[in-house]
């Protein structure tokens, strides 16, 4: 019973996490329909920036960050504007900009380990608070994560409900011909898209780097995870990418009952593949067909 | 020396990799980004085989190849029935699940030590174990995966995936069987990777996790987009490219972890140039008369053809096609409320009514597209409701779509040949044991083909891309097309939309004398002068239901459903 509730504190905390990537990639995804798989290693970029500043040159963990949110914005920006944004306007299949995130993504991911070398970096010396509620225990990072998911994601849904621009987003969204058509500046959005939702994914990189290190590889499973948070979720919701990031987190966490650590991307796939034999619109979608 | 032949076994490696993700993704449109993991599979596949087993050649091939292909059957069935995007998901899950068996499950695969020790291949006493002798294994190989992509890709089953890739429904709508072909491309996909992986694993004799990530699969990937997509020389230049490519890096001194780094960098800035730039590769997918298997000559009609219209002019008037009170609802709204329609031989039959009075939904219905929540369906007298589309179009039902839905990036011939009925060449099996007797009939029925084009008055165009096509030609190629399938109820969803009356006057005939053959055509359309010259009978629908059956005179003339449909 004690584990059983461990691993549900745990999987909450995961789920924050994917909860948090699954709308940053899901906003983009769903806005833009692009793929954004450089999405990934634009999360490692803001990790290593992160540790470059907290735990290379010594700063506060808040200049850390900030470095972090920086670099992944003008890479998200610079993503957009540099290869999508041209295809874009060529009226290229759907599949062409997904196939240059892909070589986006072996770039980035790779620059990355030229300018900062490959191997685990770790900042050190961090004060971690450790809490004991009855049986259960996390750190203050566990904490972090949930209160960084929380407040991003009500500010990202009260910044979509209550401005124009939100409204803009979110009208584009459900129907991308129609905004054009109205008169909505698609390339504004799209900008704003890939701005927030890079953004956002620095957050959890910046956890992530406190919490166990900055690796190379970290991407894939990032933007993998985030993927398949807004897939579960239903394609075009972000509540549903946050409950399918949520969901993903129970699941894996709680999978760890019965089953070995090293199989947990093995259960989260099963879940996806569960989910899109039986409800293929995902938890918040809509059925079309 | 040895490092040239080395080389040169890479690229044959390669080549086999590019050649089959390119029957994928450049052929089929499926994008799955899984084909590491089915390398990784042959690899391992072989390389217990050897060392656990000690099975002699050619059995860890085989059994390699077998298991590359049930498994990709395995995965494929749930992920094909999805497209697009969640097959993308799917088959990336499915690739980090497979470096995760191999790292998990040490026992079999050795985990992160992977298997070392594998055999080397022997032929007669001479192993070989050196770049130069594997060749002699590699080259054949080879060539013979190279010609297993080729005869697949330049046969009627290879137009009809083109034809998937441009568009799903309008293959399906023209007879083709979707998921047989998907399943079926997906596992010789699969297992000519594993023919890959096999050769990998004798090659070095070692397999490990680490050779078989997504990475891999990004880098067959900037090979098959470099060299083109749908073109498989193309492939096998792109594999020889960038395989030779980083070798050049060599020559500049660089630590070998950066030089590694660096090589991932330039495929990647290839892929993104390439895409840019010119993306369609080094060697664009095959147009013209290129595309063609078989030669015809053009300016001769072939007298056989000339049964197109050859149907049986008795019974005019018996039913061919009658839905009974069919009804569809698409959560709370009712698109078709209570509809039913007789459809009869040598007739021509109208819909008309006004915007979402449910006209092209009853076409959905009537022809599968959709699953009517209840009424009847019958194609003369036998039900055929739950009937895959597809299927329709075999058993005589076929339709054309509003939004025309052509292969756009395949020529106009190609267009038509590709909705001819019964082609043994739709077979995979058929395509490898039965050659001649595909071929031939592929030159019939490209005769065929062109005839149906030369009765719309298209031949001149056969050899043109159809997204080249002006409006009006891409109308009458939707009319041929149709035509081609030799169906007996024809359903037109707006035939003659947008066109000037020149043109009008060109479908007229086409449409009148299909009637005359003895089909069953019924269309839907707004010109209410072009239902007067045409129909024999007109169904006129509004919420969902037909408010009145009636000859073209009689409706008109009817105050009530005029000021319906001019609101």
């Amino acid at each position: 019973m004690d584990l059983l509730l461990q691993l549900l504190v745990n999987g909450i905390i995961n789920g924050s996490h994917y909860a948090l990537l699954g709308i940053g990639f899901g906003l983009i995804f769903a806005t833009t329909r692009i793929v954004h798989f450089a999405y990934g290693p634009i999360f490692t970029f803001a990790a290593y920036v992160g540790w470059l500043l907290a735990g290379g040159l010594g700063l506060s963990v808040w200049v850390g960050l900030t470095g972090a949110v920086a670099t992944a914005l003008v890479l998200g920006l610079l993503s957009y504007l540099l290869i999508y944004r041209p295809l874009e306007l060529r009226n290229a299949p759907v599949l062409v900009p997904l196939i240059a995130s892909l070589g986006l993504y072996i770039v980035l991911e790779n620059l990355v380990g030229v300018i900062f070398g490959t191997g685990v970096r770790v900042v050190e010396h961090l004060d971690t608070q450790i809490f004991f509620v009855g049986p259960v225990f996390f750190t203050s990072l566990h904490v972090w994560q949930v209160i960084s998911f929380l407040v991003l994601g009500g500010a990202l849904s009260l910044y979509l409900r209550r401005t124009r621009i939100g409204k803009a987003i979110l009208a584009m969204t459900d129907n991308p011909e129609m905004a054009r058509i109205i008169g909505i500046d698609t390339l504004r959005v799209s900008l704003i898209v890939f701005a927030i939702g890079s953004m956002i994914s620095a957050v959890p990189a910046m956890l992530i780097l406190l919490k166990d290190g900055a690796s190379t590889h970290m991407g894939f499973a990032a933007v993998f995870l985030a993927f398949v948070a807004v897939v579960v979720g239903g394609v075009g919701s972000l509540k549903g990418a946050a409950a399918g990031g949520f969901l993903l987190g129970l699941v894996q966490s709680l999978g760890l009952w019965q089953i070995p650590t090293e199989w947990q991307n093995s259960i989260a796939f099963i879940v996806l593949f569960l989910m899109i034999l039986l409800r293929p619109e995902g938890l918040f979608g809509v059925r079309t067909r | 020396m040895d490092y040239l032949l080395h080389i040169l076994v890479m690229v044959c490696l390669y080549a086999i990799l590019a050649s089959s993700f390119n029957l994928l993704i450049g052929f089929a449109g499926l994008f799955a980004l899984s084909h590491a993991a089915f390398y990784a599979l042959g690899a391992y596949a072989a390389a217990i085989t050897t060392t656990s087993l000690g099975l002699p050649f050619p059995l860890p091939l085989l059994i390699a190849v077998v298991f590359a292909a049930v498994m990709s059957v395995l995965i494929a069935l749930p992920a094909l029935r999805v497209s697009g995007h969640y097959l993308v998901v799917i088959s990336l899950a499915l690739q980090m699940i497979v470096i995760e068996v191999i790292l998990n499950w040490t026992s079999l695969t050795g985990g992160t030590d992977g298997i070392s020790g594998i055999p080397a291949y022997t032929i007669g006493s001479l192993r070989l174990d050196s770049p130069g002798r594997f060749l002699l294994a590699a080259v054949p190989i080879t060539a013979l995966c190279f010609w297993i992509c080729w005869r697949l890709a330049h046969s009627p089953f290879g137009r009809a995936l083109r034809a998937m890739r441009e568009n799903e429904d309008a293959a399906e709508a023209v007879g083709k069987n979707i998921l047989y072909m998907k399943v079926s491309v997906f596992a010789v996909s699969a297992g000519l990777t594993a023919i890959a992986g096999v050769l990998f694993a004798r090659y070095f004799t070692y397999v490990g996790a680490q050779s078989f990530t997504i990475d891999e699969t990004i880098y067959v990937l900037a090979m098959v987009i470099l060299g083109g997509t749908a073109n498989l020389w193309g492939s096998v230049l792109g594999a020889a490219i960038l395989v030779i490519l980083p070798e050049l890096l060599k020559f500049v001194a660089l630590p070998v972890d950066i030089a590694d780094k660096l090589r991932l960098i330039i495929y990647g800035v290839i892929l993104i140039l390439i895409l840019r730039f010119r993306p369609e590769g080094l060697l664009p997918e095959p147009r013209g008369e290129k595309a063609m298997f078989v030669s015809i000559n053009a300016q001769e009609p072939v007298g056989a053809s000339n049964d197109l219209f050859a149907g049986s002019k008795d019974n005019v008037g018996e039913v061919i096609l009658e839905g009974r009170n069919l009804r569809k609802s698409f959560g709370g709204i009712t698109a078709v409320s209570d509809f039913s329609i007789i459809l009869k031989k040598g007739q021509i039959t109208g819909l008309i009514g006004p915007n979402g009075a449910g006209k092209t939904t009853a076409f959905n219905l009537l022809t599968g597209f959709l699953k009517p929540d209840s009424g009847e369906i019958a194609l003369r007298g036998k039900n055929i409701i739950g009937r895959r589309p597809h299927e329709l179009v075999g058993a005589g039902l076929a339709r054309s779509f509003q939004d025309l839905r052509l292969f756009t990036k395949m020529t106009v011939i190609e267009n038509v040949l590709v909705a001819l009925p019964n082609q043994s060449g739709d077979s995979l099996f058929r395509v490898f044991f039965k050659r001649r007797h595909v071929r031939e009939e592929e030159r019939e029925n490209a005769a065929r083909a062109m005839e149906i084009l030369r009765f719309v008055e298209l031949h001149d165009k056969a050899y043109e891309t159809a997204e080249n096509l002006s409006y009006a030609e891409e109308k009458l190629l939707v009319v041929a097309r149709l035509l081609a399938t030799g169906a007996e109820v024809l359903l037109f969803d707006e035939p003659m939309s947008g066109l000037d009356p020149t043109t009008l006057a060109e479908i007229f005939p086409v449409i009148r004398k299909l009637a005359e053959s003895g089909k069953a055509v019924c269309i839907i359309e707004h010109n209410l002068d072009v239902i007067k010259e045409l129909c024999d009978v007109v169904y006129f629908l509004d919420e969902g239901r037909a408010m009145a059956v009636a000859t073209p005179e009689e409706l008109m003339s009817n105050p009530e459903l005029a000021t319906r449909y001019f609101g």
